[in-house]
Order: structure tokens, then sequence, then C-alpha cells
């Protein structure tokens, strides 16, 4: 065996070491690309020029965004409208061109995304129900498991309402993380990293310490092939090229902490 | 979306999301191969081929000796 190929064995086997050492929620961050939604424009046979226009500035207004616009003839349409689909499910319906705005972003989606792109390990987003004595209860449980965790200091919590006018598209994405959530009115919690990635929700007496707990294990843990294969979560539809992340604060702290590393 | 939870009765038993419940029972990583003990049976294997090899060998040398002889 020459050198050179001496060499490149022991590069390769370089490279793969540290692929197994990067940690899930960085793993993802750097190299999981999201998933694409789909803007479906359906109408009749003919197409306005207004509607024409319309869309043309739709397509600009979309770029950078992970999602992608087509128009689509449906005989019988009378009246035209928008569909947003996400892999094979619909996740809303929208009768008129102005209930696009804020598609792709929102206040709370850009105040999310700065925090995973500054190498926040995660962003617990707390989905309120309404019920004030629940989404309290379940709060309390989130701010005590965060607060006495080692990685507390790179976990923002952040609280959504379910009424939330601003924010409509993001909930209506939220609740179709699952078919099933927009029929329960708990309180959630969505853990949000990557590319703007939300695993499945904890919800109601889910909210728990040692749930939050797991979460965080997950995410701090080397990144498997099996997780690499099979990742959890629907992606958030957001405005960003998600280039030149800040460095993973996780690092720092598992490097100062080694007993946390996982076994 | 893809890895929707299943049927339930209500929010009380609504299942945990998959990787969680992998998360917590390790599954998200590769597990150690399990190594067996199996029957060693090289020890007889190599006396019978041994044995073999001889006594084919003193065959072999008998019949060719033998047969020098009554040439001669």
């Amino acid at each position: 065996m020459n050198r050179t190929r001496q060499l490149r064995i022991v590069v390769l086997a370089g490279i793969l070491s540290l692929a197994c050492t990067t940690k899930v929620s960085e793993w993802v961050l750097l190299n999981s690309e999201p998933v694409q939604y789909a803007l479906l424009y359906v109408h009749g046979k003919t197409l306005t020029e207004s509607a024409k226009q319309q869309n043309a500035e739709l397509t600009r207004n979309l770029k950078t965004a992970n999602i992608i616009f087509r128009s689509v003839t449906r005989e019988g349409t009378v009246e035209p409208y928008y569909e947003l689909h996400y892999r094979n499910r619909l996740v809303s319906k929208y009768n008129d061109y102005r209930e696009l705005d804020k598609l792709t972003a929102s206040s709370l989606r850009d105040k999310i995304a700065a925090e995973l792109m500054s190498g926040k390990l995660c962003v617990i987003l707390y989905l309120r129900s309404g019920n004030r004595e629940k989404d309290e209860a379940g709060l309390q449980v989130i701010r005590k498991t965060v607060e006495s965790s080692p990685f507390g200091k790179i976990i923002p919590v952040m609280e959504l309402s379910r009424t939330n006018r601003d924010e409509i598209h993001f909930i209506s994405m939220l609740l179709n993380v699952e078919s099933d959530l927009k029929f329960i009115n708990e309180p959630m919690l969505f853990g949000i990293f990557g590319r703007f990635t939300a695993l499945e929700p904890l919800l109601a007496k889910g909210i728990s310490q040692e749930n939050i707990n797991l979460m965080i294990d997950f995410l701090t843990a080397d990144c498997s092939c099996l997780i690499k294969d099979n990742l959890p979560g629907v992606n958030i539809l957001y405005k960003s090229s998600w280039e030149n992340p800040s460095p993973a604060m996780v690092n720092s702290i598992l490097e100062a902490n080694p007993s946390l590393l996982h076994q | 979306m893809g890895k929707d939870t299943l049927i339930y009765d209500s929010v009380e038993y609504r299942p945990l999301p998959k990787w969680l419940t992998d998360q917590r029972d390790g599954l998200n990583t590769y597990q150690p191969e399990r190594i067996e003990m199996k029957e060693d049976r090289s020890l007889p294997v190599s006396f019978t081929v041994t044995v073999l090899i001889v006594l084919l060998t003193i065959i072999f040398l008998t019949i060719s000796i033998l047969r020098k002889n009554k040439k001669s």
C-alpha cells in the first residue's frame, strides 16, 4: 500500500470519527436541508392577468424559503384559491391572496431562527392553550427543568398564544406537525432545532421534567446514522439561507464538563 | 408527519412521540453486537483429517512399493 493511499484512509477515518461525534442539533443545522412546502394556486381553465401578476410577485417573495410554487388547473373551480401542502398533507387553504401575507416569515420565527443561528441548542416553544391554570402549570415545569439543566443557558424558552393573529401561519404549521394536534386544546411544548425543525410535541401531562430532559439528551447526543436516516419532526416554513451559523455552544459545555457526554 | 401517533382514547393515553421513546429506550444508538459462544469442533475435525491423510499416504506408499517390487 503506497503512502498516498494510507494518508487517504487516515483522513477518511478522521472525517468519519468527527461525523459521529457531532451532536444531533449541530449536525441537523449544518447538513439537513429543510423539506420543501408546496404552495398551489388552484384555478379553472383561464388565468386572469391580475392573477398572473400576483403569482409572479409571490414567486419572487418566496425565494430563499423552503417552498415551491405551482399553478394548477382543476376543472370545476369557480373561484381560485391557494393550498399549502407539506409532503402529502394539506396544511392550509387560502381563498384570498392577502391571506398569504407573512407566510414565510414572522417576528417570532425571526427570533427563533436568530437563536438557532447563534449556536443555541434548541428553542423550546410553548404553545399556550388558553386555559390559564394548565398553561401556568406546564410553564412552571419547563422553566424549572431548563434552569436545572446544565444546558439551560443555551435553551431559550418562548411562549406563543394559540390565538395570536400575527403568527397564524406559524401556529397552523405547528398544529400540523401531527394530524391530531389541531383537535387537542392542551398546552404543547415544541423543541425547535436545526433549520427550523419542530419535533413532535410534548403535551398536557407529557410536559414533564423527565421528558424534557430526554429531549435535551436527544439533541445533545452524538448524531448516529440511525437518527440521520430517520430524522423526526417537521420543518417549519421559513425564509432563510441558513448560511454561516455560529459554532454550536453545546460543544464548549461538553468540553468543560466531560461527565455530560453520552456513554 | 409520517410518524403520527396512533389512535388513542383520550389525551391522557396519547402515546409519547417516537423520538422520545426511542431516546428513553436507547434505540437511537447502535447496539453492540451480542457475541454468543458456539460449539468448537475444530479439534476432532483436525484429528480426523490428520488420520485420513496418514492412512491415505500409507496406502499409497504401500501400493507403490509393492508394485515396484513386483516389477523387479
